[in-house]
């Protein structure tokens, strides 16, 4: 199960499919998409036609809600079980309408699933890092998380560090809930070198760059996990 | 209204764990029985970790004393 956020105003298109070879192109078997509010509140459950290439989230929040809020946006979707045993996830493309700052193309985050079993793959992946670059760029950095937990709220930690010196923020994310946390460009005199996320288990998370004039999107991108 | 009136609802056809394909009655069973962790289900929470949470919510409920 893979998630993204969707801001009004933006082109955000989604592509869907993303596994072919040279004897056929496979299509999804099924694709579930939910769409969440900042309070967790199941906004909509619109139905895509999983054979299509190309989801256009502005198109669809428009057409299935009448917030002009940030939204978050969780497609589960499926192959055939005997072809691809396990969850496909997504790549985007996001463009500030009408905006001269460049396109971005990013990979839609894998939060739920998407690690089969026969791999083995137990390394903790829930402790996130980004490093920022450290040249000046008038950008308002923040990090993005939504809670894609059914039953039971997210403890999550923000750290930034600053030089030596580093601010710790405590998040509560309740079920389907999702906030943007701020981060400050600079603190007494030093600029954001980095940030982590932490929590006990993995949220939907992407670092966000904003122009500083604009607020148009120059940055929106996954953390890292410590471990590989 | 009691506390069970404000707990969710633990749908058995729910899949708690989209890693290893355990559902919520699965589970449910398995500690009925007091056979869990199943065979082929110990990773379950351990591989993408997001239902981790849920996961120790659903055991306790269903008597389980779970922790990490």
């Amino acid at each position: 199960m893979s998630a993204t956020f969707y801001e009004r105003g933006y082109d955000h298109h989604v592509e869907i499919i993303h596994q072919r070879d040279a004897e056929a192109r496979r299509r999804l078997e099924s694709l579930e998409v939910t769409l969440y509010d900042a309070a967790g509140v199941l906004l909509a459950t619109p139905k895509v036609d999983p054979a299509q290439e190309i989801l256009n989230l502005g198109a669809l929040v428009a057409d299935t809600t009448n917030t002009s809020e940030r939204v978050m946006v969780v497609l589960d979707a499926r192959y055939d079980e005997a072809i691809f045993p396990y969850r496909p996830h997504h790549y985007a493309y996001l463009h500030r309408a009408g905006s001269s700052a460049p396109p971005l193309y990013y990979a839609i985050n894998a939060v739920l699933g998407g690690v089969p079993d026969r791999v083995g793959a137990t390394n903790i992946n829930n402790f996130e890092t980004y490093v920022f670059r450290q040249g000046p760029f008038a950008q308002r950095h923040s990090v993005l998380l939504g809670c894609l937990a059914r039953f039971v709220p997210a403890q999550v930690q923000v750290f930034t560090y600053y030089g030596s010196r580093r601010i710790a923020r405590d998040v509560t994310l309740a079920p389907k809930c999702h906030v943007e946390v701020p981060l400050a460009a600079e603190h007494e005199g030093e600029r954001l070198a980095r940030v982590e996320v932490k929590s006990l288990f993995r949220l939907l998370s992407y670092v966000v760059g904003r122009r500083e004039d604009t607020g148009d999107l120059v940055l929106f991108d996954h953390l890292f996990t410590y471990v590989k | 209204m009691t506390p069970t009136d404000t707990q969710p609802e633990l749908r058995d056809d729910l899949l708690l764990c989209y890693c290893t394909m355990l559902t919520i009655g699965q589970l449910r069973a398995a500690c009925n029985a007091g056979r869990w962790p199943l065979d082929g289900k110990e990773n379950t929470g351990k591989l993408c970790t997001a239902c981790v949470g849920d996961l120790l919510y659903c055991l306790r409920r269903f008597g389980v004393d779970a922790s990490l």
